[in-house]
Formats: structure tokens, C-alpha cells, sequence
């Protein structure tokens, strides 16, 4: 069984810095060495009760408590919940069977993120520690290496950036929260040399004169499809670093980083695989992946005979390239946040005078896609102000990325060949 | 269309776009204005930039070879005028 988290780091030099953030008490800065974190975490530990060894939830409060929690659980209980923010309802806990006190506290944690399910509610998906750290990379240069945390960390993509900073025995600088410029600022005051965002985060940053100015020797792109365009001006800026974008199947727990400059990946994977990871391409477009162990049984309904996962994700082949598209289900991805379509449909058809609407993707340069809709009234509705009143109800019960930009009302709304509703990308 | 024609309708669809988006514009905007200060977010410029798409019928930031993004509303409206002339020549 692989090691626990802790005793990964321990390898690491003591002094060595682990965390940088600026006090929101007085804006000064404070740095966390590793030897201070695997002392937190050894304390932590023997406070645990036997009730705790089984599930724990860890709410985010502070960068070094969340971390201490992380060092202190894994290898100890049977599962870390991973509580995402207040807005957000955390999904009920299944209970997972524990070690006992009489156990040695070695097993191996499940860790648990809430994610967005089909239909908008989040629930959570659990991962082993070799999976979320499927991606990271531990050679020699990286202990040297400054990661900037552009992400919360109870989020897929900020859990993963911690997790390549302390196994690499780099340092991690804090630029959750605040505007552009400001986390630009910070992420150039603390020495960041890699970064690990969005497109769309990237396209923000490349709006300011200060990221061109940052050192960096490692630049990530996760979490929405990366263009040529975007790859390409990265490139040209920071000619020396290495450049990587990630495709990664949260659900599913298993992906694959790219850096030959490249949009999407190279066509050999579907022949050769990648590592330890299999692909696939269906006649329908979309990616399938086998991984070395099985998926879950929460998987099951996408998994074929051959233990191929449907992804869901919608490619296209070229003749050196496999192409991301968007996703087959129809879920809108604004600039990282995930968007169904349903559940903006639903509260349209809240409004008195609508009788159908139909809410999809349309491609943006700047946020990857946004969200639009089309909308039929119901025979008499006097349709004046039908427009107004279907933007101030979504306005009202939709988060900003969720409400459409635009509300075309039609006399009819377009079905595809197969009679449903057309959710295609456009 | 002239450039003063499009400086003005660039700057009308900002002011409207950073309405429906529910930013607050840093008035008044000026072409020193630094586009990350403005007050408009990345939502509500992917909704510029959309909106702008079907009033001109071209958005610049999907032609670009090499992403090149700007810095003040100079620099925006700047852009949009170089593929206009490259648009009109077509």
C-alpha cells in the first residue's frame, strides 16, 4: 500500500517553506516550513478519537489548518469529506467502515469532493490518494519550484496544486481570493515560478502587463478545453517553461497532462495508450478511458464490457489529433463552472406566458462557452415584456454564470434528427 | 464605418453589457482606462465580446493565431479596429 500523505513530506528538507500567505489581520506575511507542518499534523493526530478514524469532515476555514487536517487524516481515517463552501449544501455523508483502535492506523483514505451532479445537486465522489496524484510530478527541480494556489483547495483543481506542491517538497503561495491585479500581485511578491489555471483564468491573467513579468518555469492548464491560441501565446511568452494542459475526469479520478504545445493530444494515445491509461474513441465521438483499476460502482452504468468509462466528452479526430469538443450531455462549461442546461430550463419555465425554451453553449473566445437560450410564449401571452420578466426571474434565482446572455424568443422551438431537443454545442 | 464611429458604438455596448452583467463601470471610462480595473469582470467581458460579435459580425479574440489580449479600453478598441479594416477588405 503506498504511503500515507505525511509520511510523504517527511522526506522533505525541514527548513524548506511549504506556505506563504499574507495575514488578512495585518497583510503581513507568514511562511509555514514543512517540519512545522509535520509537527502540527503529528499533534493533530493524537487527538483523534476512534469515532473520528472512521469519517471526517474538514471544512475550510484557513490554508495551514486545511493542510495540517489533510497531513494529520489521510492514512488514518476511512474517509476525509473535503466540505465545500457555505453557499454551496454539502451532500449527506454515506458512512464508510473504519479502522478500529486496535487496528495500526495505516489504511488507505478515501478522499471526498463534492461535485456537480446531472441534475445541478452536488454529491461526492471519492478518490484514492494515488489517483489525485495521478498527475504530479516529483522530479529533482521541482522541490525548487514555487506554486501559486489560484484555487480553493476543497475544489479538484486547488486540491491538486497543493498536492504537487507538498509531495514535490516545493513552496505554495496563497492567491485565493482578491481581484486580478491584486492575486497577480501576490502571486509576484511570493516568487511564483508555476501556475496551474484555467483557460479562461489564464485569458484574465494575460489581460494584465504583471504575469508577463512572473518567472515562470511551469505553467498548467486544467479544466476546460486549452485552444491553440492560448497555448500559443503562452508560449511565446514564456519560451523557456514547460507548458502542460490536463484532461481529467473528475468523476472518474484519472487523467493525463499534455506538453508538446499542442491543443487536445496526440493521436498514438488511442493506439499506444498513455502510462497506464487506455483510450478509446466511439462512432458517436465520444472518449472512453481504462485505467489500471476498475471505476466505481457509482460508474457502472458508463462502464462497457471491456471496462472502458464513457467520459462523456465529445471529441474530434484529426490526422495527428484528438480534438476536445465539449461535453456529449450537454453541460455548458462557463470558464470552469459547470452549467446544466436542465436546471436553467427549469426556472425559465417558471415564468407565467413561457411554454418551452431550450438553454445550450455557444463558444466564447474569453470564457470558453456562455450560456444562451431560446424561448416560445404561450398562445395570448402578450410577449412585450415576456423577455424582461423571464431575465429578472433568472436574475433572481440563478447564479451569474448560470443566466443565459441572451433570451431569443421563437415561434418554435428546433428538434434534432432524433426528435428530442437539440442540446448541440454551437 | 468610421474609427470614431466604432470607438462610440464599442463603448455604448459597454456600458449596456456591463448592465445586464450587473458590474459596476469605474466611470467614466477612457481609453486609459485599465480593462482589469474597469469593473467589469470576465463575465461581462465574454458578454462584450459575444455581443459585440453580432452587432460587428466578427469577434477578433477566435481569429487570433496567437491570443493577444488588451490592456486599456485603447488597446480594446484598437483590436476591433485592425480586423475591421481586415474584415471590410474581404
Amino acid at each position: 500500500m503506498a504511503p500515507c500523505l505525511l509520511d510523504r513530506i517527511k522526506k522533505h528538507p525541514g527548513a524548506a517553506i511549504a506556505l506563504q500567505y499574507c495575514d488578512p489581520a495585518d497583510g503581513s506575511v507568514i511562511r509555514i516550513s514543512y517540519q512545522q507542518l509535520t509537527t502540527a499534523a503529528q499533534l493533530k493526530r493524537q487527538q483523534i478519537s476512534q469515532h473520528d478514524q472512521q469519517n471526517i469532515a474538514l471544512p475550510y476555514r484557513q490554508l495551514t489548518d486545511f493542510i495540517v487536517s489533510l497531513l494529520a487524516y489521510d492514512g488514518i481515517c476511512a474517509a476525509l469529506y473535503l466540505l465545500p463552501d457555505q453557499d454551496t449544501t454539502a451532500p449527506a455523508m454515506p458512512s464508510v467502515a473504519g479502522a478500529t483502535a486496535a487496528e495500526p492506523p495505516n489504511i488507505e483514505s478515501s478522499w471526498y469532493l463534492a461535485t456537480s451532479g446531472t441534475t445541478g445537486t452536488p454529491k461526492w465522489i471519492g478518490h484514492s490518494l494515488a489517483q489525485l496524484t495521478k498527475t504530479v510530478t516529483c522530479k529533482a527541480a521541482s522541490s525548487q519550484l514555487c506554486w501559486g494556489l489560484v484555487y480553493q483547495p476543497f475544489r479538484f483543481a486547488g486540491l491538486q496544486v497543493v498536492l504537487q506542491s507538498l509531495l514535490s517538497g516545493a513552496s505554495l503561495i496563497d492567491a485565493t481570493t482578491g481581484a486580478i491585479e491584486q492575486r497577480l500581485g501576490v502571486l509576484l511578491q511570493g516568487g511564483v515560478t508555476a501556475l496551474s489555471a484555467t483557460p479562461s483564468l489564464w485569458r484574465q491573467f494575460l489581460f494584465s502587463s504583471k504575469l508577463t513579468v512572473l518567472p515562470l518555469q511551469q505553467l498548467t492548464l486544467g479544466g476546460e478545453i486549452a485552444d491553440q491560441s492560448l497555448i500559443s501565446r503562452l508560449k511565446q511568452l514564456f519560451p523557456q517553461a514547460q507548458l502542460r494542459h490536463i484532461y481529467a475526469s473528475t468523476e472518474a479520478g484519472v487523467g493525463f497532462a499534455v506538453s508538446d504545445g499542442h491543443a487536445g493530444f496526440p493521436r498514438r494515445y488511442l493506439e499506444q495508450g498513455y502510462y497506464d491509461l487506455q483510450l478509446k474513441v466511439d462512432a458517436q465521438q465520444h472518449l472512453w478511458l481504462k485505467g489500471p483499476a476498475p471505476f466505481g460502482p457509482e460508474l457502472a452504468g458508463r462502464v462497457d464490457a471491456d471496462g472502458f468509462l464513457d467520459t462523456e466528452d465529445l471529441v474530434e479526430l484529426t490526422a495527428e489529433r484528438v480534438l476536445f469538443l465539449g461535453r456529449a450531455s450537454g453541460v455548458i462549461n462557463v470558464g470552469g463552472n459547470k452549467v446544466h442546461p436542465e436546471q436553467v430550463e427549469q426556472v425559465i419555465l417558471q415564468v407565467p406566458g413561457v411554454a418551452a425554451c431550450r438553454v445550450y453553449g455557444k463558444s466564447s473566445s474569453i470564457l470558453g462557452q456562455l450560456v444562451v437560450s431560446q424561448l416560445v410564449a404561450t398562445p395570448d401571452t402578450d410577449t412585450t415584456d415576456l423577455v424582461a420578466r423571464v431575465s429578472q426571474h433568472c436574475q433572481q434565482q440563478l447564479q451569474r454564470h448560470q443566466i443565459p446572455i441572451k433570451f431569443q424568443l421563437m415561434a418554435a422551438l428546433p428538434l434534432a434528427g432524433s426528435g428530442k431537443q437539440a442540446r448541440t454545442v454551437e | 464605418m468610421t474609427e470614431t464611429n466604432l470607438h462610440h458604438q464599442i463603448k455604448t455596448c459597454l456600458q449596456q453589457v456591463a448592465q445586464l452583467a450587473n458590474c459596476q463601470l469605474t466611470e467614466p471610462v477612457t481609453d486609459d482606462t485599465v480593462l482589469l480595473q474597469s469593473g467589469l469582470d470576465s463575465l461581462g467581458f465574454a458578454m462584450l465580446v459575444a455581443q459585440l460579435d453580432e452587432e460587428l459580425g466578427f469577434d477578433p479574440f477566435s481569429e487570433m493565431e496567437i491570443a493577444i489580449y488588451p490592456r486599456t479600453f485603447a488597446d480594446f478598441v484598437g483590436i476591433y479596429q485592425q480586423y475591421l479594416a481586415r474584415h471590410a477588405g474581404e
